[in-house]
């Protein structure tokens, strides 16, 4: 340490004497340049710092020739201020450059945004289009469905017309019923139709044929004259039998169930001659309205 | 006098005019540095502004010194004001296009905030 000390003194003493004969115009000038040169002005613009490295260059050659002179100062200070200069243009081309490439980034993006707009647009427009192609379809089927919905109650309400004449007709809660006497159709204790029964359930079934789409059931109804079991086997046969009738005169044999009920639902007395004879019946059920509009 | 005296007067004031107006024309450069500098907005500009002062400083010491007849000082003192005269005027060119890049690049990033689907992330 103690052998140290004068060396580093001595290196103290040298660089206060090269500060001192060194102006400070002309130690900031290479400061300024060197700080300059390791910039972006080196790449950005290199005929500005060679300018600003002349100008250097003049200031040293001043200092050589006068290093306390003020001309020597003077060519420092404007040294440094064109190596400022230098990182400052070199600046101004880092912003230019910035600039540029935003509005190219702006441009870019505005064109995306017509491209996205005009595809958007066009499956807007697709959407439309197609929209309105099922809106026309669905209004033409609307109206299809609409004028066949009026040509089919315009056929029930004529057929319902033509059946209140020929037998007694009801609407109830199980559909439409239309009841024919018993004694019309058959004899007694028989299944076969009379002759002229032929004619009049001809009638009864080119009425049902006009709402062919609903579902009909027929059912047999006897007197209690006689056992339960003849009964019963005679209104299934009796059902059965106009079951055939209206099936051969057209009626879909899907469409049509035959059912025996005997004695048992009777809506009349069977007490009296009359009450009787009403019980005896065949009643054709034409149910409620079917998915097709009926 | 001396036959010879005229011509040796007219030289020397010619060099004399000479020199006179070749220090008005370093002290109009400065000058119009310094002009540049101001129709630049040097003035609105912080960093910029003060070696506008610089300069104005520069150019009114050596024109004090012009008139005391030390010339080549107020020459040389002349070549700092144009200096600083011309990092005013780049400095206020630099701010400008600060300004206008950083104005760039906002307006893209709202066009982008304002369309994401579309150029959000192009």
């Amino acid at each position: 340490m103690t052998q140290a000390r004068p060396t580093v003194l001595l290196a103290l003493a040298l660089l206060q004497g090269c500060a001192a004969t060194l102006p400070t115009e002309l130690a900031r000038a290479r400061l300024a340049y060197h700080q300059a040169s390791m910039g972006h002005a080196a790449t950005l613009v290199p005929a500005d710092l060679h300018i600003a490295h002349v100008a250097l260059q003049d200031a040293e050659a001043a200092f050589k020739s006068d290093p306390r002179g003020y001309h020597t100062a003077d060519l420092a200070y404007v040294a440094e201020r064109k190596a400022e200069l230098a990182e400052a243009l070199a600046a101004t081309a880092e912003q230019e450059k910035t600039k540029a490439s935003a509005d190219v980034q702006y441009q870019a993006t505005q064109q995306a945004i017509i491209v996205d707009t005009r595809e958007r647009l066009g499956e807007t427009q697709s959407d439309l289009a197609a929209s309105q192609a099922a809106t026309a379809r669905t209004a033409t089927q609307l109206s299809a469905s609409e004028a066949a919905r009026v040509l089919a109650e315009a056929r029930t309400a004529e057929a319902m017309a033509a059946l209140g004449k020929l037998a007694a007709v009801k609407e109830e809660a199980r559909g439409l019923v239309i009841t024919l006497s018993g004694s019309v159709l058959f004899r007694s204790g028989e299944s076969t139709l009379l002759p002229e029964a032929t004619l009049r359930l001809g009638q009864v079934t080119d009425a049902l044929l006009a709402a062919s789409e609903r579902m009909v059931i027929v059912e047999g109804h006897t007197d209690t004259q006689g056992s339960d079991s003849f009964n019963l086997d005679l209104s299934q046969r009796r059902a059965a039998t106009v079951r055939t009738f209206l099936v051969e005169r057209g009626y879909d044999t899907a469409r049509v169930r035959a059912v025996g009920i005997g004695e048992a639902r009777p809506v009349a007395d069977n007490a009296t001659p009359e009450g009787r004879a009403n019980n005896r019946r065949v009643e054709i059920i034409l149910e409620g309205r079917s998915i097709s509009g009926m | 006098m001396s036959p010879l005296l005229l011509p040796q007067l007219l030289l020397i004031g010619a060099a004399v005019a000479g020199c006179a107006k070749m220090q008005t024309l370093h002290i109009e450069s400065s000058a119009s540095a310094i002009r540049s500098a101001e129709e630049h907005g040097a003035a609105d500009v912080p960093q910029a502004s003060l070696y506008l002062q610089f300069a104005k400083e520069e150019l009114q010491a050596a024109t004090d010194l012009n008139a005391k007849g030390e010339e080549e000082e107020a020459k040389s003192l002349l070549l700092r004001a144009e200096a600083d005269a011309e990092l005013a005027v780049a400095l206020s060119i630099v701010a400008s296009e600060k300004a206008e890049a950083e104005a760039a690049v906002a307006r893209v990033q709202k066009l982008r905030a304002e369309n994401p689907t579309s150029g959000g992330g192009r």
